[in-house]
């Protein structure tokens, strides 16, 4: 099973998507902006990052942007979850190198659909 | 004030009806020519370059009057058209203009400085309206504001305490299912080293032997019953021995009666029935020997004979015992095992509707974990809803700062109450507690919902790159 790291500013959404990926066996770590998240992920290797766009002190896609740079993520995969359905947002998403883009609120089939597809 | 406008509309009405001044140039022209014809040339000059100056100075009187009553004929339009106008033009249109024309007339001087009294006036009023819907509109997008916030947070520790005991909920469901899996796996699984693991095959495995039992307690029952036919004809044959005996008695009777008589015979013979004295006795010993041996087969055979009637009525008893009994174990036996093959079946039917009701509670946990995310979309929607608010309030302060700028010697010297204006220095509070606020809670970008998937450009739900 994955070790997973899970970046949302609401508790209930860290909670269901940890319940979700916990009900399968996966290890979740949770962060709750941008900028906790880097610092734990600075600190360990995780298998897939989660991560929700509007955030306070480092937003989603900066998050990405910064992950990347990291030798040990650059090609981990890292989903966007958000509320924002945007072309416009997705294109950041994607040019930023996030890996895809699921929109909330998420069933929790299809999350564990994507994540397992996603870990290959 | 009515007084200065009745005079203007007169002037006005005058000058509208015939120029005059244009008229007294025409006039002072034309007798100039006229009298050219009877003065000298050089008095006509000089005559005609005064009337010249004076026409020159009457058609400039009545150009800058003309042009004041056009001025102030708008100004008396202004107000009619106010209600209509938005404050901010009409503090535009009542701000004073801080570049004067040329340096006007006297009766345009006074006329002017009439109307500026008019106009601060209004201005005042206006400026007064103006800082008390701004106070109030600040006022109420900062409560707004702090309601938002409120309710946002409220909503968080809800859904974050209905989220806790849905988990809990989850948690105790699936120990319940699977304990039930474990129940239905118990009572269908098979057997292992010929003992039943279940209780489907213990009620079978028990049924075939408490069966079998009563088979082998009915085979019994038969065998005793032959058994006992048996001991009827062994009974028959002990009265024939009987009977066998008896004529054996009276064989030795008989025998011992021939060797008396033959000893009689003997004696009488004399010394040459000796021997056969001899034999005769041997004779009636072996009789009475044969009277010892048939009383003794007698005896045991009386004995038999004892122990087989109280065999025959035990076995008879028996035999009639064990198969009432060995039926009526088998009829119970059968009855059991129908009783426990039908509470096997309500079980089995119980966990399997258990077995459904887990996986109905699947897929309600599927559309309660999509739910739940309601409160993340709506603090997103709420928090779409601050920014215009605050930007609302940051140009409600700036306003209110050009407002505090305007020229106060506009104000000075008029009567009525200036608390106004006091007020209107409090917008200084207002912005530092914007900026309070905004340290509180991050700058959200206006998403939109998601709800707003309907847009053209939103894309699909999930999307791999």
């Amino acid at each position: 099973m994955a070790t997973i790291l899970t970046v949302d500013d609401t508790a209930t959404m860290r909670q269901m998507i940890s319940f979700t990926l916990g009900s399968v066996g996966h290890q979740v770590i949770e962060a709750t902006d941008g900028a906790e998240a880097l610092e734990i992920a600075r600190g360990r290797k995780f298998d897939l990052v989660i991560a929700d766009v509007n955030m306070p002190n480092m937003d989603g896609i900066s998050l990405v942007k910064n992950l990347r740079t990291l030798p040990d993520y650059r090609f981990t995969p890292i989903l966007i979850l958000t509320t924002e359905s945007q072309d416009k947002k997705r294109q950041e998403g994607r040019t930023a190198g996030a890996t895809g883009w699921i929109v909330k609120p998420f069933n929790p089939e299809q999350l564990l659909t994507v994540v397992k597809k996603v870990l290959g | 004030m009515k007084q200065i406008s009745d005079l203007t509309h007169r002037l006005h009405e005058s000058t509208s009806l015939v120029n005059w001044w244009i008229w007294a140039i025409v006039a002072i022209v034309a007798a100039w020519l006229w009298s050219a014809a009877f003065v000298p040339v050089a008095v006509a000059i000089g005559s005609g370059l005064l009337t010249l100056i004076s026409a020159f100075l009457i058609g400039l009187v009545g150009y800058r009057l003309k042009e004041h009553m056009k001025a102030n004929d708008n100004n008396e339009a202004a107000p009619a058209a106010a209600p209509k106008a938005s404050l901010q033009e009409e503090l535009e249109a009542l701000l004073p203009k801080s570049e004067s024309p040329d340096p006007l007339p006297q009766v345009d001087e006074l006329l002017r400085s009439m109307a500026t009294e008019q106009q601060k006036r209004h201005l005042e009023e206006l400026l007064r309206r103006w800082v008390d819907v701004a106070q109030r509109y600040g006022d109420a997008t900062l409560s707004l504001r702090k309601q938002i916030h409120a309710v946002t947070q409220q909503v968080e520790q809800a859904a974050t305490t209905i989220a806790n005991s849905f988990q809990a909920v989850i948690h105790k469901a699936t120990v319940q299912a699977r304990q039930a899996m474990e129940l239905l796996e118990g009572t269908q699984g098979g057997t292992v080293d010929g003992s039943p693991q279940s209780l489907k095959d213990f009620i079978r495995v028990s049924d075939e032997r408490l069966t079998r039992m009563a088979d082998e307690v009915v085979r019994v029952a038969d065998l005793s019953i032959k058994m006992v036919e048996e001991l009827d004809a062994v009974q028959k044959r002990t009265q024939a021995i009987d009977g066998f005996l008896v004529d054996v008695e009276k064989l030795a009777d008989q025998t011992s009666l021939l060797a008396l008589n033959a000893d009689i015979e003997a004696a009488r013979v004399g010394e040459h029935g000796r021997g056969f004295s001899i034999v005769a006795h041997e004779v009636r010993r072996l009789s009475k020997r044969s009277h010892e041996f048939s009383d003794r087969i007698r005896h045991h055979l009386n004995e038999v004979r004892a122990s087989l009637n109280k065999t025959y009525g035990d076995m008879r008893m028996l035999s009639a015992a064990d198969v009432k009994h060995a039926l009526k174990i088998k009829d119970e036996v059968i009855r059991l095992t129908r009783s426990l093959d039908g509470k096997n079946r309500e079980v089995a039917q119980t966990v399997s509707s258990i077995n459904a009701l887990s996986r109905e509670i699947a897929q309600d946990v599927q559309n309660v974990v999509i739910s739940l995310q309601f409160h993340d979309i709506t603090s997103q929607q709420l928090n779409g809803m601050l920014s215009p608010l605050d930007e609302l309030r940051r140009t409600l302060f700036h306003l209110m700062q050009e407002t505090l700028k305007l020229d106060k010697s506009l104000l000075e010297g008029l009567p009525g109450d200036r608390q106004w204006l006091a007020r209107a220095q409090q917008g200084h509070r207002i912005e530092s507690e914007i900026k309070v606020d905004m340290t509180d809670v991050a700058p959200p970008p206006p998403a939109p919902p998601a709800s707003d998937r309907t847009d053209a450009n939103a894309g699909p739900a999930v999307e791999l790159f």
